[in-house]
């Protein structure tokens, strides 16, 4: 005799790794067969079903509402038969936002927008849940459980390794580098990066990553685009498994739009990896503030599951707490701003070198951008910083700078409070090295930065 | 003739629902192992695992209503055939050979998107029930505005 299950003893068959199966039928007794992307989890006895479109499914619910679901274990692909009895649609609260957090997320990565959303969450009882006798030859072996004490003990350990990190940082860019790879060596999570708020600019900004071949810091995402921007806008982490799934259904839905004449965009590419079959992302929050996101990705679909979620918020807390506290740190600035001493002779010789490279610096007033050699360096304030310093240089020789000056020059247009200079430093730092490494800016000492160029500069205004 | 688009839904490596429904009203599903359909798609031939359709069968039996959809699992177009099922039987051996086709390029079409073949190849396939149905209407069902418009 089968035992009896409960829905929480298959829960792996309502991650979306397989589509499931819905049958219904009308009330003059003409059943009607449709997949289904994810079967949700409500609790032991009630799943919900998102309603994207008033299809035919929904039609006859409201004539007949009974239904038979069939899901399967992805890891197992054992089949499981659900009797449901529909109870109601939400259109808003709890349930209804957990689940349009995701298609939203799907949607807007693939401008699809408004057309792709959830209408509502249909709640159904769950009257019996049942094993497909003989749907496999013979049973695939249970993988081992996720968690088990010997496991607990690394993960405490690594959040005691991952927290100390953090609070022995001495600048916020060894603070994410640290974690980052933290989380690499105790929970082989090899693809992540992290994301600040620039509240100035109205967008997140990669500020470190590690596992991409590309750096990608810089690369910049607005709230609410796409999946980070989801997060961000919402406020609330994200967990896609078979993401290329998903993908999928909404380029079908985009292509079906197509089809029927509507004007959409273009898709913006998935940043990261090219292939990647699960995502978690995490809102970085203090007291409610949005201080940035992180992101985890990888090829595996079944990589991230709820307890991964759950034990990444804790660590997501002490980041952006971490990220809080550096970026509000005084800078440690004794001596007085030093004043240019001008009619200095030969004053571009201490940033240029005899015989070395010329590098040609153009800011494009109009764009807020730096171009070197004719390939885009950084734009908006970073860029304002940079050129700051370079002309200076240029115009007095001076190497040496402090964040305390940087936050005195109004033209810079550096928020008064909550400014993250350290951070578009950083990301500063990152796009020199990458695009021109011969002319670097360098942490002397806390809130003290020098240019060193190895090459001789060019500086246009244009 | 079929147009391609429904024509590429019933290719090997489709994805076969069927739905049946008792005299009361209660619904059913279960997964096909292969579907055949003649050039003018009259009549399709839906073969069933026998070990997963018992349900499917009785319902046949007392009120022949069957609905299949149809799915190019890589493109997500899909369609919807509905009918009445005129014959349910076992399959005879030499239409084996056809059912294990079809299960083996499912399984590649789900390899390709990330299966294993270890777990396709222990999907229960055989012995099957074959239907004939007779096919009264058909239906876009790829996601999107169109999906519900009647194409025959």
């Amino acid at each position: 005799m089968t035992p009896t299950l409960r829905l929480s003893d298959i829960s792996r068959c309502f991650q979306g790794i397989i589509p499931s199966i819905i049958a219904t039928s009308d009330s003059r007794g003409v059943p009607n067969v449709t997949h289904l992307s994810q079967v949700y989890f409500v609790d032991d006895q009630h799943v919900a079903l998102s309603c994207q479109f008033f299809n035919k499914t929904r039609k006859n619910l409201d004539e007949n509402p009974v239904a038979c679901v069939e899901v399967l274990d992805p890891l197992t692909l054992q089949a499981y038969r659900l009797r449901l009895k529909f109870l109601r649609s939400e259109k808003s609260g709890p349930l209804f936002d957990r689940m349009a957090l995701r298609i939203d997320a799907i949607a807007s990565h693939t401008r699809m927008s408004g057309v792709f959303r959830l209408i509502a969450a249909d709640v159904f009882a769950v009257e019996s849940v049942e094993l497909v006798e003989g749907f496999l030859t013979e049973r695939v072996n249970e993988p081992e459980q996720q968690v088990s004490v010997d496991g607990m003990r690394t993960e405490v350990r690594g959040l005691q390794f991952v927290s100390e990190r953090i609070n022995r940082a001495c600048d916020l860019e060894s603070l994410l580098t640290e974690v980052l790879q933290a989380l690499e060596e105790y929970f082989k999570f090899t693809h992540t990066s992290v994301l600040l708020w620039d509240e100035a600019g109205r967008r997140l900004v990669t500020l470190a990553s590690n596992g991409y071949g590309d750096s990608g810091i810089g690369a910049e995402v607005g709230l609410g685009e796409g999946l980070i921007g989801t997060v961000a806008r919402e406020r609330r982490p994200l967990r896609v498994t078979s993401l290329e799934g998903d993908l999928r259904y909404a380029r079908a839905i985009r292509r079906e739009s197509a089809d029927a004449r509507r004007t959409l965009a273009a898709e913006i590419p998935l940043p990261g990896l090219p292939d990647a079959q699960s995502i978690l992302a995490l809102p970085l929050l203090v007291g409610g503030r949005l201080i940035g996101v992180f992101m985890a990705e990888d090829r595996d679909p079944m990589k991230f599951g709820e307890w991964h979620e759950a034990y990444l918020e804790i660590i997501a807390n002490q980041i952006a707490l971490g990220i809080d506290r550096m970026l509000d740190r005084p800078d440690d600035v004794a001596e007085p701003v030093p004043v240019p001493k001008r009619g200095l002779a030969s004053p571009s010789a201490r940033i240029s070198t005899a015989g070395a490279r010329c590098r040609k610096f153009i800011y494009y007033k109009s764009d807020d951008a730096i171009f070197v050699d004719d390939e885009y360096l950084i734009r908006n304030i970073p860029a304002r910083i940079l050129w700051k310093v370079l002309g200076e240089s240029k115009r007095t020789g001076r190497t040496d700078f402090s964040n305390r000056e940087m936050r005195l020059d109004s033209s810079l247009g550096l928020p008064p409070v909550k400014d993250n200079l350290e951070s578009r430093l950083i990301l500063l730092r990152h796009r020199l090295q990458e695009k021109c490494p011969d002319c670097q800016i360098v942490s002397t000492a806390r809130g003290r930065f020098a240019l060193r160029a190895e090459a001789s500069i060019e500086l246009v205004e244009r | 003739m079929l147009n391609q688009r429904i024509r590429r839904c019933l290719e090997a490596g489709a994805s076969v629902l069927v739905a049946t429904v008792d005299a009361r009203g209660i619904p059913s599903c279960c997964r096909a192992s292969a579907i055949t359909a003649d050039d003018d798609l009259k009549t399709v031939a839906i073969y069933l695992p026998v070990a997963t359709s018992q349900q499917t069968i009785k319902d046949i039996a007392t009120t022949h209503r069957v609905a299949v959809a149809a799915t190019h699992v890589i493109e997500h177009v899909s369609i919807q055939l509905k009918g009445t099922a005129c014959t349910a039987r076992l399959a005879h051996d030499d239409e084996a050979a056809l059912v294990e086709d079809r299960h083996q390029a499912f399984g590649e079409v789900l390899y390709n998107i990330g299966f294993p073949r270890r777990l396709t190849r222990s999907v229960v396939h055989w012995p099957a029930f074959v239907i004939d149905m007779k096919v009264e209407e058909i239906f876009e069902q790829t996601p999107g505005p169109n999906a519900g418009a009647r194409l025959r």
